[in-house]
């Protein structure tokens, strides 16, 4: 009894010698806390750089008419289309079919995080206000987070596609088709640049899900860019765009654009 | 002497701070902060109800431009208010130039301005850059009005502003 109380007396430097002193260090961390936090950057703002030809006002359509002569025959002038019910692709010798799309629009309220509510957008009304599930109020346009683009078939039907469930990455076969349904031992391909095969070893990691007009957008792009790596303007890409389209379908259609390997985007304004 | 003993014992230890779990804290608080460290510090700022949209783009702002910010209300020139948005939408949409007159009047100062530093040698030449920031729920016709009059003052290189979209 008597030397377990003594213990600490008899040596009572080994204690406190053995401990660090933490205090500098914690004073230390205190200063430093704030300075990073000061030059901290919560939300990484980026840009997106475009170059408009100098001396005009920007690129309209008649300058995807009459484009510049210099071996205008070998050229693509890969046109990216985008109307309020429409995305397709066009070139010099033509168009693809329309793909046409359903769109949705995902609205979160700002007073209850929690309240969330995607809804179709009915192209016959597009500003019809969409009413808060909670309160009963319409939500407002900075409500709105999302702007999801679903390809829908002629009898308006949202199509489906097979997606990995981790990545939410859309599976083409190896010519590019979209995918309905995988099995073990399949190959498929990822819509990314480069495609990338994948053989389907566990089927429950990928589900089916509605196609998203920017995933087949790209798609199509990776196509392209793979089949004329000739042309002299492979980079180029014109995005056409009527004029009630949401600048954020136009920034995503840019992006896909980038990822599909076609940098050198110019905007034109598409006339009814 | 052995009870008085113990008793000391551990009235040091409780009245003592708890310093371990605190320093835990801080260090997780330093790495996080270091992780989201950037040299430059913001060199946008963020107009008021203006929600940018998300863009895998990681192009990172370089240096400060005349700003244009375009809200679902107004449209600011470096922060402060020049045209209604509404005002803009007016202009008819058949006009294969439009011209937004306020804003181009204020560009054009702007433009000057740059023109007199070159002349004072302050910068080298007029490099035309601009940051165009734009609400996700502004519309194309209201973009395309912005980006002509834009490129009729001069300023070509448009830096549209976006948040980059988080990588995990």
């Amino acid at each position: 009894m008597g030397q377990v109380a003594r213990k600490p007396m008899v040596d009572p430097g080994a204690g406190h010698g053995g401990d660090i002193d933490l205090k500098p260090f914690i004073n230390f961390l205190v200063v430093l806390i704030p300075v990073l936090m000061l030059s901290a950057e919560f939300a990484k703002i980026s840009v997106i750089n475009l170059k408009l030809p100098e001396g005009r006002g920007s690129q309209t359509s008649q300058a995807v008419k009459a484009p510049p002569k210099v071996d205008e025959e070998d050229k693509l002038l890969l046109t990216m289309i985008i109307t309020d019910s429409v995305v397709t692709l066009g070139a010099k010798n033509g168009f693809l079919p329309s793909m046409f799309y359903k769109e949705f629009h995902k609205y979160v309220s700002r007073t209850d995080r929690t309240v969330e509510l995607t809804s179709e957008v009915d192209p016959a009304n597009p500003t019809k206000p969409v009413l808060n599930p909670k309160t009963g109020q319409a939500f407002e346009i900075s409500e709105r987070q999302d702007i999801f683009l679903y390809v829908c078939d002629e009898n308006k039907n949202v199509v489906k596609c097979m997606y990995t469930k981790k990545d939410n990455l859309m599976l083409t076969s190896a010519d590019g088709v979209p995918l309905q349904s995988v099995k073990g031992g399949d190959t498929v391909y990822t819509t990314t640049n480069p495609r990338k095969m994948i053989i389907v070893s566990n089927p429950a990691e990928y589900e089916p899900r509605p196609l998203s007009a920017y995933d087949e957008m790209k798609n199509k792009l990776l196509k392209i860019g793979e089949r004329y790596k000739e042309a002299p303007d492979r980079e180029d890409i014109i995005l056409a765009a009527e004029n009630q389209v949401a600048y954020d379908k136009i920034v995503q259609l840019m992006d896909v654009a980038r990822e599909a390997g076609f940098p050198n985007l110019s905007i034109a304004k598409l006339r009814g | 002497m052995a009870s008085h003993g113990r008793n000391k014992f551990l009235t040091a230890k409780s009245t003592g701070l708890i310093i371990t779990s605190l320093i835990d804290f801080f260090s997780v608080v330093v790495i996080y902060l270091m992780k989201s460290y950037s040299s430059e510090g913001s060199i946008l700022t963020n107009a008021d109800n203006l929600v940018l949209p998300n863009s895998m783009s990681t192009t990172k702002p370089k240096e400060i431009h005349v700003q244009v910010a375009a809200a679902n209300d107004m449209i600011l020139v470096d922060n402060v208010p020049v045209v209604p948005t509404e005002d803009v939408r007016k202009i008819p949409q058949e006009d294969a130039d439009p011209i937004i007159k306020k804003l181009e009047e204020k560009l054009k100062a702007c433009y000057a301005q740059e023109e007199e530093m070159v002349r004072l040698g302050a910068l080298n030449k007029i490099e035309g850059d601009i940051t165009i920031q734009v609400d996700k729920n502004v519309d194309f016709d209201v973009l395309f009005k912005i980006m002509n009059t834009c490129g009729k003052v001069g300023y070509n290189k448009m830096n549209f502003a976006v948040m980059s979209r988080s990588e995990e």
